[in-house]
């Protein structure tokens, strides 16, 4: 389009220029009504995405990482964060973000005054529109923003609640995202952004309550679970082990239980690192004091550790400690959840603890009954055995007893009473007491089973109790014996097969279905003869027929003829049942004569000490061994026992300590091994003045350690010293 | 078990008479160690006869030993009567108790304490 010259007026161009720019213009708006709407439509599209992504995403972790996607498609933004809040702590942390260098791992308080919280509080969009802006009100998004070269910053707070109204509206996390210039947002841009807000709040909700549903799922299994794996095992300690070992790493990563019980008290820990010892004994000490639970205390060393209190009938028994696991919800959101545990868990642990109390009642009882004097005579020698079922089972009713009806006549008897647990072991002391008192030299065995019958029709639960009797006249060595229900008593006589008593049978006492008339039999023992009494956890057992087991009996009991007494009633338990036995087992040996040796081992318990001495004395005494080497053998003996107990079994109370003691005509020697470690103990003093008690008594001592310690001593007989 | 079966209180006079009986061990010296304590805290003067004893080890002769130091503390008189032979006289002879602790005679030892 030419210029034209001259002065007149141009009415071509005076009428093109606007229809030009009037097309321009139009242009121009189309194109940007174009942009727009493409702009519109990608946006649009994008959102389309972002809403189908949020609607498939089950946990918060994914609504974060669809959301986070959604600035840079919709509105072409340079990076993005998500954080999200946690009711629990108070925070938020940041938890995706498109450009991973910028996702700060750092939790934001929400009452802290960074952008961040600021938005998470108020619950609006905020957008800064510059540095300087920025600088106004948050100096450390300036520095972020002058640092990374970002221009503009839009935080969108991520609500669920209606949204027409924003004021009941819950924040549960922010969405910061932003451009490296100045960006001003549309209108129509701002609305999209406040929707898209709304929309991955509504889907935080969602996989929020998802979660909720799901973790309340897994408690309440875990729950159930652990009470159920706590009620198969009856005694405190497995139990309060049993307890941490689930909760550790499941629920925490440290747990404790420390209960109140016996002079020391019992603790099971599991998992680490444990927390301040100082700090949480004051914790325990102040939930031992009131019963309330102190889950978190915000300050100080180990503010996470939680101490709860295992109750049970109103009385606090102890402890649950705990550290829950790192990144899980704190043991005060999870309040209830322990609540519940350490209320099941305070029940399951009195319950074993009661179980414990009446076990040891009823040991107790037992050990007292079975370690009552056992007459010692030069005339005959008694070997007696218990060993108690393998398993974690109630003490049983087995009982063995001897004793003198008059200066000639020897009683011995076996015998079981129905049950187990403390009922039988009372019963089995009244009916041990019944035999004593019924037991008469005019009698018999027939008419004391008589009255041992009209004994259990007043005290029932000795009721089908079984018995094996017998009676020794010692200046004849005449046997009369009888059997109640009682497993046949064996005999093994010097160069002959032993042979089961079977004659005079008879029903268990007070039995209706049994034969009631009561028999008796007579026998001769000749002199080195042995008479064996036993209960059926001998030779009973599951996998064998009883026929088995007696002829295997007879067989071990023969290849033992010739064996010291002493150990033989142990050596036959272990042979025939060996250490792993579903029952009680019970034997008396009744030998003619006495042997030059003696072999005793006992379990690393104090208690048995005695027992050890009450049958060395016997040994001592049946050699006619002097009294002043007696009891130096005695005192020697037990000294060096409680060393190995104190010392060698220190951490081991299953270690058991073994005597060999031999006699000559000249002298006694003592052996006393055990296969525990050395350890110096507290008691260094004392056991030291036992040490020398040893070397005093005895005339030769010396000491082995090894493979555990071995103390060899001897004592020259005083017609010789 | 109660331990009655090893311990016993009297008086003769103004003394406190402790009679021990059977096998003192390591498994029960400590609790008669607390009974006799509790028994005699506020005696004038302590025997303790221990003629019925059948058995005494390091255990029991530690009981003896802080009994004795104790009383010596006090003030308080002690003596212990051992018989003239015997599994008590043997040990406590044997872990060198001294002399004057030591008495043959119930009776003699307590007119001894009576003065």
């Amino acid at each position: 389009m030419a210029e034209s010259g001259g002065g007149g007026p141009d009415v071509t161009q005076d009428l093109r220029v606007p229809w030009d720019d009037e097309r321009r213009g139009y242009e121009r708006e189309l194109l940007a009504a174009r942009r727009v709407a493409e702009a519109s439509e990608r946006r649009v599209g994008a959102l389309q995405q972002i809403n189908a992504d949020l609607a498939a995403a089950p946990t918060a972790a994914e609504v974060a990482r669809a959301v986070v996607a959604a600035p840079g498609q919709a509105f072409g933004a340079a990076s993005a964060t998500v954080w999200l809040c946690d009711p629990d702590r108070d925070q938020l942390a940041a938890v995706a973000g498109t450009d991973p260098a910028g996702l700060a791992r750092d939790d934001i308080p929400r009452t802290s005054c960074r952008a961040i919280a600021a938005v998470a509080r108020r619950g609006d969009l905020h957008v800064i529109g510059s540095v300087e802006e920025a600088e106004e009100h948050f100096p450390e998004l300036a520095t972020k923003m002058r640092r990374t070269g970002r221009g503009t910053v839009v935080l969108l707070p991520l609500t669920a609640g209606p949204a027409d109204e924003p004021a009941a509206a819950e924040v549960l996390g922010v969405l910061g995202f932003d451009f490296a210039g100045p960006h001003e947002l549309t209108a129509s841009e701002l609305r999209v952004v406040r929707l898209l807000g709304h929309q991955a709040g509504q889907a935080l909700d969602r996989a929020r309550l998802y979660d909720d549903a799901r973790r309340r799922e897994g408690r309440a299994t875990f729950l159930a679970e652990t009470t159920r794996a706590l009620e198969v095992l009856p005694r405190l300690m497995p139990r309060a082990r049993k307890l941490v070992e689930r909760m550790v790493p499941e629920i925490a990563e440290w747990a404790a239980v420390r209960l109140q019980v016996g002079p020391a008290g019992l603790l099971a820990d599991a998992g680490g690192p444990a927390p301040d010892p100082a700090r949480l004994d004051e914790r325990i000490a102040a939930v031992v004091g009131d019963g309330a639970a102190r889950l978190t205390d915000g300050e100080g060393l180990d503010p996470d550790c939680a101490v709860l209190p295992l109750a049970a009938s109103g009385r606090v028994l102890g402890t649950l400690a705990l550290r829950m696991a790192p990144g899980r919800r704190t043991a005060a959101a999870e309040a209830a959840f322990l609540g519940d545990l350490a209320d099941r868990a305070g029940l399951a642990l009195e319950n074993a603890r009661l179980y414990e109390q009446e076990r040891a009642i009823a040991r107790t009882l037992q050990r007292s009954l079975l370690a009552g004097d056992l007459p010692s005579d030069p005339r005959f020698a008694i070997e007696t055995h218990y060993q108690a079922a393998a398993q974690d089972l109630e003490v049983g009713g087995d009982w063995f007893d001897a004793f003198l009806i008059t200066p000639d006549k020897l009683a011995v008897v076996v015998g079981d009473v129905v049950g187990r647990g403390i009922d039988a072991a009372t019963t089995m002391g009244q009916l041990r007491s019944a035999i004593r008192a019924l037991a008469a030299a005019e009698a018999g065995p027939a008419r004391l089973l008589e009255r041992l019958d009209r004994f259990v029709d007043r005290v029932e639960s000795a009721r089908m109790a079984t018995v094996a009797y017998a009676e020794v006249d010692l200046p004849t060595n005449e046997v009369v014996y009888a059997c109640a229900g009682h497993l046949p008593p064996l005999l093994i006589e010097p160069g002959g097969s032993p042979r089961y008593l079977l004659d005079a049978r008879s029903g268990a006492l007070g039995s209706r279905a049994g034969r009631t008339e009561r028999l008796e039999q007579r026998t001769h023992l000749t002199p080195g003869g042995r008479l064996l009494l036993y209960t059926d956890g001998l030779v009973e057992r599951r996998n064998r027929g009883i026929d088995a087991g007696f002829e295997m009996l007879a067989r071990g009991y023969a290849g033992r003829r010739d064996s010291p007494l002493p150990g033989l009633a142990a050596g036959l338990a272990n042979a025939l049942v060996g250490r792993d036995h579903a029952d009680d087992v019970c034997l008396l040996c009744l030998s003619l004569g006495t042997d030059d040796r003696l072999e005793r081992s006992i379990g690393a318990d104090p208690v048995q000490i005695a027992l050890l001495r009450k049958d060395l004395r016997g040994w001592l005494v049946a050699h006619a061994v002097d009294e002043e080497s007696t009891q130096a053998v005695l005192l020697a003996s037990s000294e060096a026992v409680a060393n190995a107990i104190e010392h060698g079994y220190r951490d081991n109370p299953l270690g058991t300590v073994d005597l060999v003691a031999t006699v000559t005509p000249e002298a006694v020697q003592v052996r006393i091994s055990d296969r525990g470690r050395w350890r110096a103990s507290s008691t260094e003093v004392a056991r030291g003045r036992g040490l020398q008690l040893i070397r005093q008594v005895m005339d030769q001592v010396s000491f082995d350690r090894g493979d555990g310690t071995t103390v060899n001593m001897r004592r020259i007989r005083r017609e010789l010293r | 078990m109660s331990i009655a079966r090893w311990v016993s209180f009297a008086k003769v006079g103004t003394t406190d008479l402790v009679r021990l009986a059977g096998e003192i061990d390591l498994v029960n010296a400590p609790e008669i160690g607390r009974e006799i304590v509790r028994r005699t805290g506020a005696a004038e003067a302590v025997l303790v006869d221990l003629t019925a004893v059948s058995f005494l080890d390091s255990a029991g002769v530690r009981l003896l030993d802080v009994l004795v130091g104790d009383l010596d503390d006090q003030g308080t008189p002690i003596r212990l009567v051992v018989g003239e032979t015997g599994v008590a006289r043997m040990t406590l002879q044997l872990c060198a108790f001294r002399d004057d602790l030591l008495a043959t005679d119930l009776d003699r030892a307590a007119d001894e304490l009576g003065r």
